[in-house]
């Protein structure tokens, strides 16, 4: 069973020339995620979710505080969606897929194949990403994740760059090969009714980077953003949000 | 659809004061229409197919859309350099006539006299310069390839040798040939160690610079996805390096012939500058003209039939050269 613990996670940028100033990224961030759950974690821009899920995947280090993300006790394998599809430009989508890929056998040219098929992509395998649109971009970078088999699944807003119509029909995809995976998933995003489509639990940061609420999602697969239940969730979640923020500015305030 | 000498008259509206925007009835779904959606949407009519040849070239009579072809083009800036040279010709006893070069270049390879000078060497010095040249740059494009992706992957070496590598970059061909013939003299090493030096410089700042030209987010995803230290050298570092390597290839081909003639020409006893040289002291302008074309014909070649191939082969994804010595003329 994959495993993901942070404890008291802290990363702060030092100053740089264009910004002489330290930025607290993550202030003492406490979370642990098990089993095979999707978890979102929602925050406004600045709140530290882009930082949280780079340590998660080892590209950033902590400035202070420890990160685990293990299986069965060694260390995970983890699939990551970014923002930007981040394919190999001079590399063909089959090609892209089997980058992450050790070894580059017929088994693993099938299973590329299965995880493009899976997004609707078996027919473009050949074709260079200049050639597809960003959608079609973002759900070879879907398939990919999926394709190394992950312990953990990390997703950085993968559908913030996109218009409505392309999101919504890349949720779905992502639903569809979530159900049939169910892979420990840990997704960031600001968008309140996409975390309420895809999550079964909600993680709350407010800028610098610090947890304030935690909120379960006990609602049936696949939902619909106008399903009134779905609806009656996001509300629930912009109320604690709006409470967070009355709260800071209350506390500013006193202070 | 409604004809437009039914439509209403125009009248002036809130946005159109003046009334002079025509008026159209809203359209109206017609039974067994394919065209009429059941909403009453009706298609937009498809318009005639027109011209389907590229808007550059339509409105174009035929002959003007035939000099519009690059080979077209091509071929008369040939004519008129051949009528230049022509004119040339029969302006100035210093300048051969064309058909004077290829007929002592055609004595040159068959073999034969001219004024009672013995020729007939021409495979020799041509095989003997293109062998000096296939060695000194199978020893400076993989000696540059190294340096280079040493240069761009570690701080250390750059801050080691990139200076040093600016600088002998900087080194023009010539000096490089004249170097080569004072260490080893008149010998078939001198060409290739010219060919080497020239090539190393050319070769080692592009794949440099196309390593560090790779984009840092790839290799972030390199970094999360542990992908393996192969396909990371093989599929990002070369492959990103591509586009600047074939241009630090292409540039090394070119300056290492232009080397390579050079240091013939004043330090060795064999070869195509050597042949060239001969003639000019000679004073047989027709086969030290034929040899200087010779060897331009033989690197223009090269780029045309191999190294732009190779780089249409390689760049697919992109199909931008990255360095062409003309636009891109269907070759």
């Amino acid at each position: 069973m994959a495993t993901v613990l942070i404890e008291n996670l802290t990363k702060i940028y030092p100053p740089t020339i264009t910004y002489p100033h330290r930025v607290q990224a993550l202030g003492g961030v406490n979370m642990s995620v098990t089993g095979n759950v999707f978890v979102a974690v929602l925050g406004p821009s600045g709140s530290g979710k882009t930082t949280l899920l780079n340590i998660v995947a080892g590209v950033e280090t902590p400035t202070s505080g420890s990160v685990r993300a293990v299986q069965d006790g060694v260390p995970a394998q983890v699939g990551y969606v970014f923002q930007e599809p981040r394919l190999l430009p001079w590399r063909t989508v089959l090609n892209n897929m089997l980058y992450v890929q050790d070894r580059k056998s017929d088994r693993s040219r099938r299973e590329a194949e299965f995880y493009l098929t899976m997004v609707g992509l078996n027919e473009v395998a050949h074709l260079y990403p200049s050639q597809l649109s960003a959608g079609m971009q973002q759900r070879v970078g879907i398939a990919r994740a999926f394709l190394v088999n992950p312990d953990i699944l990390l997703m950085d807003e993968p559908f913030s760059h996109m218009d409505a119509l392309t999101g919504r029909s890349l949720r779905e995809y992502l639903q569809r090969v979530w159900l049939h995976t169910r892979k420990t998933a840990l997704f960031v995003t600001h968008d309140v009714s996409e975390a309420v489509e895809l999550a079964d639990r909600i993680v709350m940061l407010r800028p610098g980077g610090v947890v304030f609420d935690d909120i379960p999602v006990n609602l049936p697969r696949p939902r619909h953003p106008d399903d009134p239940a779905v609806r009656a969730v996001e509300g629930e979640v912009l109320r604690r949000f709006d409470s967070m923020e009355a709260a800071v500015r209350f506390g500013a305030q006193a202070g | 659809m409604t004809d437009v000498a039914q439509r209403p008259p125009a009248a002036p509206g809130p946005n159109d004061p003046y009334g002079q925007v025509p008026r159209t009835a809203p359209a109206q779904p017609r039974p067994n229409d394919p065209t009429t959606f059941a909403s009453g949407f009706q298609e937009l009519p498809t318009l005639p197919v027109g011209d389907l040849r590229p808007a550059r070239d339509a409105g174009y009579s035929a002959p003007r859309r035939a000099l519009r072809r690059p080979w077209v083009v091509q071929l008369i800036a040939f004519l008129i350099l051949l009528a230049v040279w022509q004119y040339l010709t029969v302006a100035s006893d210093r300048v051969p006539s064309i058909d004077n070069i290829l007929s002592f270049m055609w004595t040159e390879v068959t073999g034969g006299s001219h004024g009672g000078m013995l020729v007939g060497e021409f495979w020799g010095p041509l095989g003997l310069s293109l062998q000096r040249y296939a060695i000194g740059l199978a020893i400076g494009i993989p000696a540059g390839a190294v340096l280079g992706l040493a240069l761009g992957t570690s701080s250390w070496v750059r801050g080691l040798l990139n200076d040093t590598t600016l600088v002998l970059l900087a080194l023009p061909a010539v000096v490089w040939a004249f170097l080569a013939s004072l260490w080893f003299g008149l010998t078939s090493t001198a060409p290739i160690v010219a060919v080497v030096l020239t090539a190393i410089p050319f070769v080692a700042i592009n794949f440099s610079s196309g390593v560090r030209s790779i984009d840092p987010t790839l290799m972030e995803m390199s970094k999360a996805y542990q992908v393996s230290r192969r396909n990371q050298t093989v599929d990002l570092l070369l492959g990103g390096t591509l586009p600047n390597a074939f241009t630090g290839v292409r540039l090394a081909f070119t300056t290492g012939w232009n080397s390579l003639l050079i240091v013939e020409w004043f330090g060795a006893t064999a070869g195509v500058g050597w042949r060239a040289r001969f003639w000019y002291d000679a004073l047989r302008y027709a086969g030290f003209v034929g040899w200087i074309l010779l060897f331009v014909l033989l690197i223009t070649l090269l780029d045309r039939l191999v190294l732009r191939r190779l780089e249409r082969h390689a760049f697919q994804w992109n199909q931008k050269p990255t360095l062409s010595f003309a636009e891109d003329w269907g070759m």
